[in-house]
């Protein structure tokens, strides 16, 4: 509905500049650029983009402040954190860290999750009320007690904050997956296709599941930018990944105490992580208006 | 013209918060006769037989000990005046103050106060670091009111006597009257007989104190009022201070150099009171079934080559911003038995900064960049902050000799139960101690019967077993050194440094604060801060 | 539920790590274990506290001795309610008037400012937050305290840390429901009877668009308590998430299973409450 208003407004002068407005307005351009430059370039090219080795300190040149400060140099372009090691390279490689924490929690989180979904909704009856009730009591557990209780027992490690989120994330998957799978399988194509004879098993992979993508991209691409922030808030509580990681959220908690003296250790791995997650959060905004305007309310 | 209204209720609500701000400012007279001392934290409560040494903190503005430790570490009288030993060392004899009264109105303080405060610390689920001392005891006779006759079922020496009676033991004297009157519950308005007395304690917050009037040492507090306060986060503490909410406060020592820069100003310890040193796990007796010869540092020259990987003047200053001194061996200081100067030369032989030699010794042992790969654990605790920089730098020494190194970040009960259940043998840890007397220390770490020992040798236990039995000054001196000899020499772990204990203040109204460190603990005299007025 | 619970706060590790000195000696390790029932196999232990736990008994907190749980959680517990109870105020006060804006000037510049509002806000993780607010207010300004428990001044900067992130999602479910409304046959007809714009917006629209936002109250709520967990960490704020920080790092069972259960307990009486409150407020129920 905002594109027929948007569209009936512009006049329809046939000039260059309303096209590449309209344009514009179609893709999420701004939001998409944030996100090359600042996600996906240095996440899959950190090694060649990298000036150093991330875990490479140098005890001697701690705390260096970024180039246009006093005490910084074009050596350490943003300076250097409490153990020597380069800024820049540190964000750039976090970037590898926190869309590799990202999509692998919410594959497993969102596999986990729709599977349960597609079943519960499309069995109904004992299944459904099963796979809901453990829905409710996933979403009604505190989250980050949850995640806490779970690093004081098996030691922070990457497989632990992995597990930790996607047991956070897969009651949303399967909730929507459902609630999807419930409307779909009262259409006449899966009639008429139970009719003709398909197992359970075929309509549930063959017609019902591609019908939920549009809706799980959408829930997938928002829930990125809650997975690096959580991240981030776990580390800082002490139950993150493992220390010597250039993870953005743990680089934030690392430097809080500087915050006032050596700011740039914490300001710039924030700064990483509020551009990102504003863009990835403005992507899954126009994905939801422009596919899915039921799932507004996510 | 909906739009203007939108406009107007929402400023309208920012205008009112920012009043609310503004008429709610607290004006700051109220703090000039309340002293704040911002901490990181303790153990929280009352009851002295559930509370461990370190977090003894809590008690000493109002509870007292029978002696007292001085600036420079001597013992000295406080509530008892006289003590004695028989010949046997076995029992002790105090002779106590008399006119020593109670806070609250609880009477006056007699013998029965410290046989009851003795009975405390041996309860079923005491607590109390020096347990193993009371539980000691046979017996105890108070032949009249201000006479004390303490029977141990074994010797104990006068180092160790002194040490445990006095301000750098548990041994915290509360009332009898009051416990008799009131039972478990007195104790959430406990009564002490020190300068301070305890007035007040929200949990996860604060504790305060008010000052005695007429305190038998005739000693008045700076300040009339205590406050204690506690907040886990170092940034928080450090905006305390700056913003003048609290006048005293403990920081990590990553924060040190940001407080001073900013006016704050530092008030250290007489004595160095903790240590910091790397330990390694898995270093059993052989025959032990937890022992793996296949773990790299039970080879000596393993060990020389990861202590000759560290360059330790550039540590200090990093971590420490050089406020330390270097550590030969862990617990051992001049005021140790057994200490012995003539170690420094060894020290600086085979600990110094080599990593060529280093390596030299990786390869003569048999392994080549990349054989060893090893990881560290690194923890925080309240007041103990620097260990993941410590472990971070050690990751980066080694991995410079060829170590591969990986630092894990856990806590310290996983850290505890992991070396405790000896599954460490893939692991170091750094480990800031509080300084106890050499005896203790060895029990604690090297003497294979603890529960937590770090490193083992088989000469160490008999040596111990004799220690304890032994009264003759001449041979304790002798095994002490002996035992300490070999630790040094078979590089029983990677010794780093000592501090004394800082806590930075604001200059404006504090003056001083003496308070010695060493046993004592981190903090304590507070009725020695002296005010600027 | 709660053998999860219990499952989980056990394997975390063995308190007496925590509360022994390093002294210890191996019998003092079997005599504490023994004095707190630590040394019964696992499955009693389980039902000794199902047990107790029914009768509203959650143990003696390890770390506070002579404190039983339940009396910790009832004693920090206001604090913490406080807190989220001015934080959801602040977030709501600020949200809503934002998303009726939002959504009454659709796609304009003020729809655009209410946007990045929404994202800033859910977009900087609490604790940056929070430290960053002390700094600027309490420091730099000396406006308000900077941590601690007191007077409503030392309320203000906790409760914007942990209101600010539920801000943006207030606002976003205030303004498309409001876009839901608006188009609605129901507004149409009162605004060709030639009620007043604005009479229109604040009566008709809100109370219907106020359903949708209702029913996420409870995810809200759940967000405020576990922002306070992380808030009153920064800020020494001697609440709930204070308290069960604290005892996770102190191993302390009794006090985590109380305050976990606790959560949980209060996450579904808010769903409970917010669908029977759905059930009357809704005029399609109502007007029956």
């Amino acid at each position: 509905m905002a594109d027929i208003t948007t569209q009936t407004l512009i006049p329809e002068t046939s000039s260059r500049s309303a096209t590449v407005w309209r344009v514009i307005k179609r893709y999420p351009v701004f939001s998409l650029t944030v996100l090359v430059l600042f996600l996906v370039i240095p996440a899959v090219f950190a090694p060649l983009v990298a000036p150093y080795d991330p875990f490479a300190g140098s005890l001697g040149a701690r705390l260096v402040p970024p180039f246009w400060q006093e005490g910084g140099s074009m050596e350490h372009i943003l300076g250097t954190d409490k153990l020597g090691r380069d800024m820049l390279s540190r964000v750039i490689y976090g970037a590898r860290v926190s869309i590799t924490v990202s999509l692998i929690a919410i594959v497993i989180g969102g596999t986990i999750g729709t599977l349960l979904g597609v079943i519960s909704g499309y069995f109904g009856g004992r299944t459904d009320s099963v796979v809901m009730r453990l829905v409710d009591i996933s979403l009604s557990l505190p989250t980050i007690l949850l995640a806490l209780v779970l690093s004081a027992a098996l030691g922070p490690s990457f497989t632990t904050v992995l597990i930790v989120i996607s047991v956070l994330l897969w009651a949303r998957y399967a909730r929507l997956v459902r609630g999807e799978t419930l409307a779909i399988k009262e259409r006449d194509f899966v009639a008429r296709a139970r009719v003709a004879g398909a197992s359970h098993l075929r309509i549930m992979l063959v017609y019902i599941l591609p019908n939920t993508f549009n809706s799980l991209v959408v829930l997938a691409t928002l829930q990125v930018g809650y997975v690096i922030l959580l991240e981030s808030t776990l580390s800082f509580l002490g139950a993150g990944l493992p220390r010597a990681e250039p993870a953005w959220g743990l680089m934030v908690a690392d430097g809080r105490e500087l915050i006032v003296s050596a700011w740039w250790v914490s300001m710039f791995p924030g700064f990483a992580i509020l551009v990102t997650v504003m863009s990835l959060n403005l992507l899954g905004d126009w994905l939801r208006d422009h596919y899915d305007p039921k799932l507004k309310n996510l | 013209m909906k739009l203007k209204l939108k406009l107007g209720s929402v400023s309208a609500g920012l205008l009112a918060m920012v009043a609310t701000v503004g008429l709610s400012t607290v004006p700051e007279t109220a703090w000039a006769e309340r002293l704040v001392f911002v901490s990181a934290g303790f153990d929280e409560s009352n009851r002295v037989w559930d509370v461990s040494k370190p977090d003894h903190v809590q008690y000493d503005p109002y509870l007292e000990t029978l002696l007292e430790v001085n600036e420079d570490g001597s013992y000295g009288p406080r509530l008892a005046t006289e003590w004695d030993h028989s010949e046997d060392f076995k029992t002790w004899t105090f002779k106590l103050r008399k006119g020593v009264q109670f806070h609250n109105g609880w009477g006056e303080f007699t013998a029965q106060d410290v046989v009851h405060s003795r009975d405390l610390l041996v309860r079923e689920d005491s607590i109390a670091t020096l347990g193993d001392t009371w539980r000691l005891v046979e017996s105890i006779d108070t032949p009249d009111d201000y006479t004390l006759v303490v029977s141990f079922k074994s010797p104990v020496t006068r180092r160790l006597a002194e040490y445990s009676f006095a301000r750098s033991g548990d041994l915290k004297i509360v009332s009898k009257a009051q416990w008799d009157a009131e039972g478990e519950d007195g104790f959430d308005m406990p009564a002490g007989t020190g300068s301070y007395q305890f007035a007040e304690r929200s949990l996860g917050l604060n504790i305060l104190y008010k000052a005695v009037d007429d305190h038998w040492s005739g000693v008045t507090p700076g300040f009339d009022e205590l406050e204690i306060r506690l907040a886990k986060e170092p940034a928080t503490r450090l905006a305390m201070l700056l913003s003048g909410e609290a006048q005293i406060g403990d920081l990590p020592r990553e924060l040190h150099q940001d407080a001073a820069d900013r006016g704050l100003k530092r008030i250290s310890s007489t004595m160095s009171v903790d240590w910091v040193s790397a330990y390694f796990g898995g270093m059993y007796l052989e025959g032990d079934p937890a022992r793996d010869e296949n773990v790299p540092w039970t080879d000596i020259r393993v060990r020389q080559a990861l202590n000759m990987s560290i360059n330790r003047e550039e540590l200090l200053g990093v971590v420490f911003a050089g406020r330390g001194t270097m550590a030969m061996i862990s617990n051992w200081t001049s005021a140790s038995e057994g200490w012995d100067p003539a170690w420094q030369d060894f020290h600086d032989e085979n600990y110094r900064y080599d990593p060529e030699a280093a390596k030299a010794l990786l390869k003569e042992a048999g392994y080549g960049p990349g054989d060893i790969k090893m990881e560290i654990w690194a923890y925080t605790s309240p007041g103990e902050s620097e260990h993941p920089a410590i472990a971070d730098a050690m990751g980066i020494y080694f991995n410079a000799i060829g170590v591969d190194t990986d630092v894990q970040m856990l806590d310290w009960p996983r850290v505890r139960a992991s070396y405790r259940g000896k599954e460490a043998n893939c692991c170091m840890w750094p480990n800031v101690i509080s300084w106890r007397p050499a005896i203790q220390g060895v029990r604690n770490w090297y003497y294979s019967k603890s529960a937590s020992n770090h490193f083992n040798h088989p000469d160490v236990d008999p040596l111990y077993e004799e220690w304890i039995e032994t009264l003759d000054t001449d041979r304790r001196e002798a095994i002490a050194n002996e035992i300490a000899t070999i630790l040094i020499e078979n590089f029983a772990e990677i010794p780093l440094f000592w501090f004394r204990n800082e806590v930075f203040a604001n200059g404006d109204v504090i003056d001083s604060w003496t308070y010695p460190g060493l046993g004592a603990g981190r903090t304590t005299h507070y009725d020695n801060i002296k005010s600027v007025n | 539920m709660s053998v999860i619970v219990f499952g989980l706060a056990r394997i975390s590790g063995n308190p007496l790590d925590v509360m022994l000195p390093i002294e210890a000696m191996p019998e003092d390790f079997l005599r504490l274990e023994k004095h707190l029932g630590l040394d019964k196999p696992l499955v009693t232990q389980y039902f000794i506290f199902i047990g107790n736990a029914l009768q509203g008994d959650f143990g003696e907190s390890l770390k506070y001795g002579g404190m039983s749980a339940m009396e910790l959680v009832a004693q920090r517990a206001p604090a913490t309610l406080e807190l989220a109870g001015l934080a959801l105020l602040i977030s709501v006060i600020i949200a809503l008037p934002i998303g009726v804006l939002a959504a009454v000037a659709k796609d304009t510049g003020w729809d655009m400012a209410a946007k990045v509002m929404a994202l800033l806000g859910q977009s900087l993780p609490g604790f940056w937050l929070g430290i960053v607010l002390m700094w600027v207010f309490a420091v730099m300004l000396g406006w308000l305290p900077t941590s601690g428990r007191g007077g409503i001044e030392h309320m203000i900067l906790p409760a914007i840390t942990i209101g600010w992130f539920q801000v943006a999602a207030i606002m976003r479910l205030v303004r498309s429901s409001m876009l839901d409304v608006l188009d609605s046959e129901y507004v149409k007809l009162a605004r060709v009877k030639g009620i007043r714009e604005w009479k229109v917006i604040w009566k008709h629209c809100l109370r219907n668009a106020g359903i949708t936002p209702l029913t996420y109250f409870a995810i809200v709520v759940g967000g405020l308590l576990t922002g306070s967990v992380v808030t009153e960490t920064v800020f020494s704020w001697p609440g709930i998430g204070l308290l069960v920080i604290d005892a996770i790092q102190a191993r302390d069972f009794p006090v985590v299973q109380a305050v976990v259960i606790i959560f949980a307990g209060v996450f579904i009486m808010c769903n409970l409450a917010v669908d029977i409150l759905y059930a009357y407020l809704d005029p399609r129920i109502r007007y029956r």
